[in-house]
């Protein structure tokens, strides 16, 4: 089986050093990470990110983001759209607080009631998103939230292709991925590869019936051209 | 010519290990309670993205940074845009020189992790006054 990621979703928090709400947006992501939804979420570490960390801005490229931050300049929210890539969505913990009617924490250390209050609504806030991040649907928060276009709807940010199968038109989910460990793997655009390519496409979908003959023809071709083009 | 007023305290604040929430601590413990009229605290993020503020501080005070890992995120970043850096420390080192229990904990450190954030506190306000102090002030100390 080819080795794609296994999807969960990436929490960027801003962790602002400056105010409050920045401690608020560290401690809801940390909340969500251990207590909340453990196993299907990630916290991105913020400065690695900007600081070039290749590792953390792969992840972004490959799993729905969502990014949390204290205040209106969104940092954690720009910085995932300019080193990576859109996020899912983006929450600021300022703005969540207005519309709950919440008094705004007022310690950098959010040891506070008002802080830790924020904390609890910031992270059942993102607890949702993620939620809705891994079964696909539109985030319920903020306009910058639909899945990028080109993308599968799951909103893992994996690419969709669209082959033609016998003249007809198909969406195949995360085949640059796949044909781009094929390459890596040394495989030639042969009648063999093209039995093992869709063996591994149809782990990742649900194809439509034709013959296998038709498929792995589609399959070798589009990977041929994949080898030519040198990528995606 | 003539002393800075102030230093700008950076701190890595990575969020995956307690290493990193230890800057954090270090960071407010000096800038909150130790030296509070000397120091300037800005945030990691809003530098990397070129905040102007952000960038003001930084080129305007020489920068303490602090950092939790060694890949030393604040001290690279600060650098980059223009600081200058009167002392880069990393917890990792600083931790080694003062044995003790490990920190644990990123939400809420230990004890240990306390105890050795305001450690490294103690020390860097050291580092504050000598880099503020007026020369003759600085030639004596």
């Amino acid at each position: 089986m080819v080795d794609l990621p296994e999807r969960k979703a990436g929490i960027v928090a801003c962790s602002c050093e400056e105010l409050p709400e920045g401690t608020v947006a560290r401690l809801a992501a940390l909340k969500v990470l251990h207590e909340l939804r453990p196993g299907k979420t990630v916290t991105i570490c913020l400065p690695l990110f900007l600081a070039g960390g290749k590792g953390d801005r792969a992840f972004a490229r490959a799993h729905p983001t969502i990014t949390v931050d204290g205040c209106g300049k969104r940092c954690a929210a720009r910085g995932t759209e300019r080193y990576s890539a859109k996020p899912y969505a983006s929450l600021v913990v300022n703005d969540l607080l207005a519309e709950k009617g919440l008094v705004a924490p007022t310690g950098r250390h959010a040891s506070d009631e008002a802080s830790r209050r924020a904390v609890d609504v910031t992270a059942e806030r993102l607890a949702t998103l993620v939620d809705e991040a891994l079964a696909g649907k539109p985030a319920s928060t903020l306009p910058a939230s639909s899945p990028a276009a080109g993308t599968c709807s799951c909103g893992s940010n994996l690419p969709t292709t669209h082959v033609a199968v016998e003249g007809v038109p198909v969406e195949m989910f995360a085949l640059p991925l796949i044909f781009k460990q094929f390459r890596e793997a040394g495989r030639s655009p042969d009648d063999a590869t093209a039995g093992e390519l869709l063996e591994a496409v149809r782990v990742y979908n649900a194809l439509p019936p034709a013959p296998d003959a038709a498929l792995r023809e589609t399959l070798r071709r589009e990977f041929e051209a994949f080898c030519r083009r040198g990528g995606p | 010519m003539s002393h800075p007023e102030k230093c700008a305290i950076v701190a890595c604040s990575g969020i995956g290990k307690p290493l990193g929430s230890v800057t954090r601590e270090a960071a407010y413990v000096l800038c909150d309670e130790l030296r509070p009229t000397k120091t300037v605290l800005v945030a990691l993020s809003k530098v990397a993205l070129e905040e102007p503020d952000a960038l003001e501080r930084i080129r305007a005070y020489p920068a303490i940074t602090i950092d939790g890992c060694q890949l030393n995120c604040a001290s690279k970043v600060v650098t980059q845009n223009g600081g200058t850096i009167a002392r880069e420390v990393s917890v990792v080192d600083f931790y080694r020189t003062h044995k003790g229990p490990r920190p644990e904990g990123i939400a809420e450190l230990n004890e240990s992790g306390k105890r050795l954030a305001r450690a490294l506190a103690e020390e860097l306000a050291r580092t504050v006054d000598s880099v503020t102090a007026e020369p003759e002030e600085a030639s004596r100390g």
